[in-house]
């Protein structure tokens, strides 16, 4: 749910227009800016009448779900990280349900502290989120080159005609992760795991390696740890339009459940899009099967694609916000 | 396979389409005046937008005022210098054409300045014609082209002329997006500005002036 930057045409902040559009995009558009014009209504109504606050939730909860469906480069970064790492839907659920909090509590600690506490102006948080965000698409870009460092490197590996099962293991992996494997294994952490190997089927049953560390189900949270706040940590804001608005109203904890909403109704979308994706990725690779050698070659060669497209995400936000910034003056 | 690639194909290209489509954040309701000069030469384009709820309560944020809630053109003095400074970036989202030849307009005459009323912020500013020009159909077209901010036509009274009594004016409202314009629009990351498609003008809203 990371809207416009907060920038831009009037020295503050920038959004998108919402034209009565046809088509399931405009729709989208029509129906998130409909929902999100009716929150400052329902806000001020929650001042009056504590039941209106309920309404706004409903209401905050539908933004959410059609905001992730139209804007933010979350979805797309967390789907190409999902695809490039092989990673479960459950864990998409749950990277998508964190990162949308992350985001959540983001804004309202920016909004909490900056306008709440210290009485910032609009200016000088927009010049916070701008900060956040180009830590945000620089983590992004770092994510992605790793992956791509690695992916990569396995699909030249095996375009060069190299035995996948020889592979050294070219895992997203932490740095401690090293000694548990020798050059021995026969593992290979980025293939796809949909049994298109039968030597490995047994030992691939499950998505990720069956380390002992990972079993556990802390390993690839570390690993998903980065994704996260790279994708949660810049606010959405219009979250923070809607925090200061109900501060300004006396009724910021009123904004908070809102900001908390939202960020569920954005979990629905973006996890709903990231199981598609993983989906996709399962449905490849048990088509894979029907070719094992071009199979493995065609998993890698999109692992490699997932993550030059997270490089590219990131590079294309980046080099976005150079340019905003620099017309901004 | 190669069905199966396509169909791949088909999937993530839906997954990484769906990225795009910034929504609005800024509504703004205008009212225009067409300032022309005795001897028939439109002079300036005098703007007066309104900003929408909550954005004119998001820009006042953490602004000074001696009376809590309200603020005086002194004291919004400094943000309206933020705002006019930074639509420049944007062509004041103003462009005119005179008899089909594009027009061009020059920064906003001082004296610019923005009210609060009723929680809402207006931002008044006159965009001076570079020459002054006569034009048997002259056309002034608002719009974002980036479609980031929602322009729209006070209901009451949304144009005017001002001594051009020959002239007539005629206020035209923005047409419906087509699906398959929808459709390349939600193609445009939201993060980034759509420089090569300029929707806006489609959609825009549009004065038209015929004189004699």
């Amino acid at each position: 749910m990371s809207g416009a930057a907060l920038a831009q045409p009037f020295g503050v902040t920038r959004g998108a227009s919402s034209y009565d559009v046809g088509g399931f995009a405009g729709w989208i558009l029509a129906k998130q800016a409909e929902f999100y014009r009716m929150l400052s209504g329902l806000i001020r109504a929650a001042k009056a009448d504590g039941s209106a606050a309920y309404t706004l939730l409903g209401i905050s909860f539908l933004y959410g779900v059609f905001h992730a469906a139209g804007p933010g480069h979350g979805k797309a970064v967390i789907s190409s990280y999902l695809v490039a790492n092989d990673e479960t839907w459950r864990r998409g659920i749950f990277l998508s349900f964190a990162s949308a909090m992350l985001q959540a509590f983001m804004a309202i600690a920016i909004v909490g502290i900056a306008a709440a506490l210290l009485g910032a102006t609009a200016k000088a948080m927009g010049d916070t989120v701008r900060v956040i965000e180009i830590v945000s698409y620089a983590l992004i870009m770092l994510i992605g080159l790793r992956l791509f460092w690695v992916k990569g490197r396995a699909f030249l590996r095996l375009l060069r005609g190299e035995k996948p099962a020889h592979h050294v293991h070219d895992h997203n992996h932490n740095h401690h992760h090293h000694h548990t494997h020798g050059g021995a294994h026969h593992y290979n952490h980025a293939h796809s795991h949909h049994h298109e190997h039968e030597d490995e089927a047994s030992a691939w049953g499950h998505t990720h390696a069956p380390e002992p560390q990972e079993l556990t189900g802390r390993h690839w949270l570390r690993r998903g740890l980065a994704a996260i706040v790279a994708v949660g940590l810049r606010p959405c804001s219009g979250a923070i339009i809607v925090l200061v608005f109900a501060l300004a109203q006396g009724l910021f904890w009123v904004g908070v459940a809102s900001t908390f909403v939202m960020g569920l109704g954005t979990t629905i979308t973006v996890a709903a899009i990231a199981t598609l994706a993983v989906g996709a990725r399962g449905l490849a690779g048990r088509l894979a099967l029907a070719k094992p050698g071009a199979g493995i070659l065609l998993m890698r060669g999109l692992e490699t694609a997932a993550a030059l497209v997270i490089v590219l995400f990131g590079a294309a936000l980046l080099t976005g916000y150079m340019v905003s910034e620099r017309l901004m003056g | 396979m190669i069905a199966s690639v396509r169909i791949l194909v088909a999937v993530l290209t839906l997954v990484l389409a769906g990225i795009a489509n910034a929504h609005p954040h800024v509504w703004v309701t205008m009212h225009t005046d067409l300032v022309y000069a005795p001897d028939g030469r439109i002079t300036g384009i005098r703007h007066a937008w309104s900003f929408d709820d909550m954005f004119s309560t998001f820009a006042t944020q953490g602004l000074e005022s001696k009376e809590k809630g309200k603020f005086t053109r002194e004291e919004l003095a400094p943000l309206a210098k933020v705002n006019v400074e930074s639509l420049k970036e944007y062509d004041y989202f103003t462009y005119a054409t005179a008899d089909g030849a594009k027009v061009e307009l020059t920064d906003p005459a001082p004296g610019y300045w923005l009210d609060y009323a009723d929680q809402v912020l207006t931002l008044n500013f006159t965009l001076p014609f570079k020459t002054p020009v006569k034009a048997k159909e002259l056309k002034i077209e608002i719009y974002d082209p980036t479609i980031f901010v929602d322009f729209s036509f006070a209901k009451q009274n949304p144009a005017q002329l001002v001594g051009a009594p020959k002239c007539k004016l005629n206020v035209q409202l923005p047409r419906e997006m087509t699906f398959a314009e929808s459709k390349r629009l939600s193609e445009i990351p939201a993060d980034q500005k759509n420089t090569t498609m300029a929707w806006g003008a489609q959609f825009s809203n549009k004065l038209v002036v015929h004189c004699p």
